[in-house]
């Protein structure tokens, strides 16, 4: 099923402010770029690359994690990942388990910078200000419970 | 001198191809057992003049031959057959694999794996596709997904050009199989779901360099309309294909071009469906949207355009109108007639007469309640205005088919010059239809739809059928479980055959739908059977298994090959993942 939802069309203005009033990741150190590592990463010798580690300023909003929601459509991302971010032709990002670490650090790189396989670095369009509401959205999505079978076992019953 | 003997013999091969499609209905007359073009010949009738394999017979089938292409994605298309070498090409990264008919066990020749963006993967709207290589002047031709056509030596598997002919910044993939006129390539792009502006390109076969452009939509000038050569029966004025859209609007509306291209060396036209209008929000773009889902005849030499029909003015339901153009020669109320005849997304078959784009017949073949009947006087579909969508008119429910089609244009239909009769898999789907404003942002999507799907009336999903184009009428029809996603092939032995998407492969009779054999093939079936004598005389039956294409989307959970990825079940399709998984395997059958 398509899920593609609502878009509304205050972004770009809203992009644009947001790229004015800074440049850097929120909490970046200015002389380092934001960490590409992420948990899952293996690191040679356990000895991770230098990185700054930014910090969500909007982590556990609900405010702000609703206008993501707008923003997950408005910005054409349900396009790839599906309506309420349950996976189209992009992954499911709904389901609690992420190719690239599900931390709110880990998630700005993604949004930001992009991923191989056709993920686009949106941090040009949207600026700091606006991938963190995007992240704070995600991380809002309830975690499912981790359920990896899929089972016929009862209609299979008389 | 030995290869220099071959490449002869190859091209001789080639041109009988060519002269049999050319005269549409009467394929039969050649009896050769190849298959060097995707549709088999340029009419795109996808039959297969060998009789070997015969109604009384075919219970006998069984497979011969299995190759893994290690690749997962959704295998459409159909491998081409061209002397004693059987070419196959992937989805992305679009390899190409040449296997030697003549040795045992079917080894390689050679194989060659272009050098594909994965970029390509996140702009494709519905998976990693590829509707196959067509054979011309010792060359393999076909395109890349990220936007390049190759040339490939069909003796050697070295690259002879690729040329980059779309743009993934803009949105544009390649997925569709090319066409080959004389000296000319062309071919167009994917993107309907990004805001395209749709085109057709010819390119030179020798070199790969691009000769001509012309859009779907847009102003004349763009359009390749010369002066004097453009009538189409149903409108008039210049500078349609800009006027029936608000501002510049056409711009971004789309009109890609993902199916097949035929031809008809008589008249010589080519013909092809163009895609969606985009946004999917109509009230974004007010007007008939002219060409998008539609059908256009243009000149393969400079890509003037001749004529044009719009099967879904001001499309409203994402019908796009990629579908195959079959041309067949046809006696309709006693005349006979050069026609083009079109299964349709909006679940309407059309014939057309094929000189004039004049139409003559417009029937639905599968459940359709968006339009009560199409006009013949004017050409256009009565609508019933309550299955009107936009944002205006809120969630529109139980619109009939979905958006997936009443037939996808990847389900390529088959035509029999001796039954006379259309074969084509069909789907039975409906869905709501929740439109809202779309902005548009390059290369990103372009959409503005929330639209689920239930199942149609009569409580199957798909279904195989038999269609008289003359009249308008379903001979018979075969039910199946789930949508039915698969090409037609049918046989000078008058055995039709076609896979369903929870991966029976089946052969069954032409005349009557009796099904004849099937054997479970390991993935859902998306591809295109065909038919082709080997060097041993024998008659065979390739077909691919690998679910994918939309299902890629809509039934995630077909899919194991991503564990940070994991999906329910679409609530309308919840057994398929019972039923099958992704795969990539060629199959070959035989008695």
């Amino acid at each position: 099923m398509r899920h593609w939802t609502l878009a509304l069309l205050f972004v770009p203005a809203f992009a644009l402010l947001s790229c004015a009033k800074e440049n850097a990741p929120a909490g970046a150190v200015s002389t380092a770029p934001p960490a590409a590592r992420y948990e899952a990463h293996l690191a040679a010798g356990s000895a991770l690359p230098p990185g700054a580690t930014p910090t969500n300023p909007h982590a556990g909003d609900a405010a702000v994690a609703k206008q993501g929601a707008l923003l997950f459509a408005t910005m054409n991302c349900d396009g790839c990942h599906g309506g309420d971010a349950a996976g189209w032709v992009g992954p499911d990002l709904a389901d609690g388990r992420w190719r690239y670490g599900g931390s709110d650090a880990e998630v700005f790189s993604s949004i930001y910078y992009g991923r191989p396989k056709g993920m686009p670095a949106f941090g040009g369009v949207l600026g700091t200000e606006g991938v963190w509401t995007l992240v704070t959205y995600l991380r809002s999505l309830p975690a499912p419970p981790d359920l990896p079978t899929e089972s016929w076992v009862e209609q299979s019953r008389p | 001198m030995v290869r220099a003997s071959l490449t002869a013999i190859l091209k001789g091969v080639a041109m009988l191809g060519a002269a049999s499609g050319a005269v549409g209905a009467s394929a039969a007359a050649n009896t050769d057992g190849a298959w060097t073009m995707p549709s088999r010949d340029y009419a795109a009738t996808r039959y297969s003049p060998l009789g070997s394999i015969t109604a009384q017979n075919a219970r006998g089938l069984h497979p011969v031959w299995t190759f893994s292409t290690g690749v997962l994605g959704g295998h459409e298309g159909q491998p081409l057959v061209v002397g004693d070498t059987m070419y196959v090409v992937t989805p992305w990264p679009n390899v190409l694999y040449a296997f030697d008919l003549t040795r045992e066990g079917y080894p390689l020749k050679w194989k060659y794996r272009p050098e594909v963006s994965a970029n390509a993967l996140g702009v494709a709207c519905c998976d990693s596709v590829n509707r196959g290589a067509f054979y011309a002047d010792g060359k393999l031709v076909y395109n890349l997904l990220d936007g390049h056509t190759v040339a490939v030596d069909a003796s050697t598997g070295r690259e002879l050009w690729k040329t980059q002919i779309a743009d993934l910044g803009s949105g544009e993939t390649v997925t569709m199989a090319p066409l080959v006129v004389r000296d000319r390539v062309i071919v167009g792009a994917s993107g309907g779901e990004f805001g395209i502006y749709g085109w057709l390109k010819g390119l030179d076969l020798a070199t790969g360099r691009l000769v001509w452009t012309v859009h779907n939509l847009g102003p004349d000038a763009d359009m390749g309309v010369r002066a004097g050569t453009f009538r189409p029966v149903y409108d008039t004025g210049s500078d349609l294909g800009a006027r029936t859209w608000p501002q510049d609007s056409w711009r971004r509306g789309g009109a890609p071009v993902w199916g097949s291209i035929s031809y008809d060396a008589e008249l010589d036209l080519i013909y092809y469906g163009t895609g969606n209008a985009g946004p999917y929000n109509p009230e974004e773009r007010p007007g008939d949207n002219k060409w998008t889902s539609s059908v256009l005849a243009r000149r393969p030499v400079d890509g003037a355009l001749v004529w044009a029909y719009q099967f879904t003015p001001h499309d409203s339901w994402d019908f796009d109108a990629t579908g195959a153009m079959i041309l067949a020669d046809l006696i309709i109320d006693g005349h006979a007639v050069k026609a083009l005849v079109h299964f349709d997304k909006n679940g309407f078959a059309y014939t057309l007469d094929r000189s004039t784009g004049r139409l003559l017949v417009a029937k639905p073949f599968a459940p359709e309640n968006w339009a009560k009947s199409v006009d013949l006087a004017t050409g256009r579909p009565v609508v019933d205005p309550t299955k009107q969508t936009g944002v205006s008119h809120g969630n529109v429910r139980g619109i009939c088919p979905s958006l997936e089609g009443a037939v996808s244009p990847a389900s390529p239909a088959a035509y029999s010059p001796r039954t006379h009769l259309f074969y084509t898999s069909t789907n039975n789907l409906c869905m709501d239809y929740l439109a809202s404003h779309a902005s548009y942002l390059k290369g990103t999507p372009y959409i503005g739809v929330t639209s689920p799907y239930t199942g149609g009336p009569g409580g199957y999903l798909g279904s195989f059928i038999a269609w008289d184009a003359a009249r308008g009428v379903k001979v018979w029809e075969n039910r199946e479980p789930f949508p039915n996603w698969s090409g037609a092939l049918v046989t000078g032995g008058d055995v039709v055959f076609y896979g369903t998407l929870d991966g029976w492969f089946v052969a069954a009779d032409a005349r009557n739908g009796r099904v004849l054999s099937r054997f479970k093939v390991g993935s859902g079936v998306v591809g295109n059977p065909m038919s082709y004598r080997a060097p041993d005389g024998r008659q065979y039956v390739a077909v691919y298994a690998g679910i994918g294409g939309d299902w890629a989307l809509l039934s995630g959970d077909t899919r194991s090959d991503d564990p940070t990825d994991v999906r329910a079940p679409a609530d309308f399709l919840k057994d398929i993942a019972r039923h099958t998984s992704q795969g990539g395997i060629i199959w070959i059958f035989g008695l």
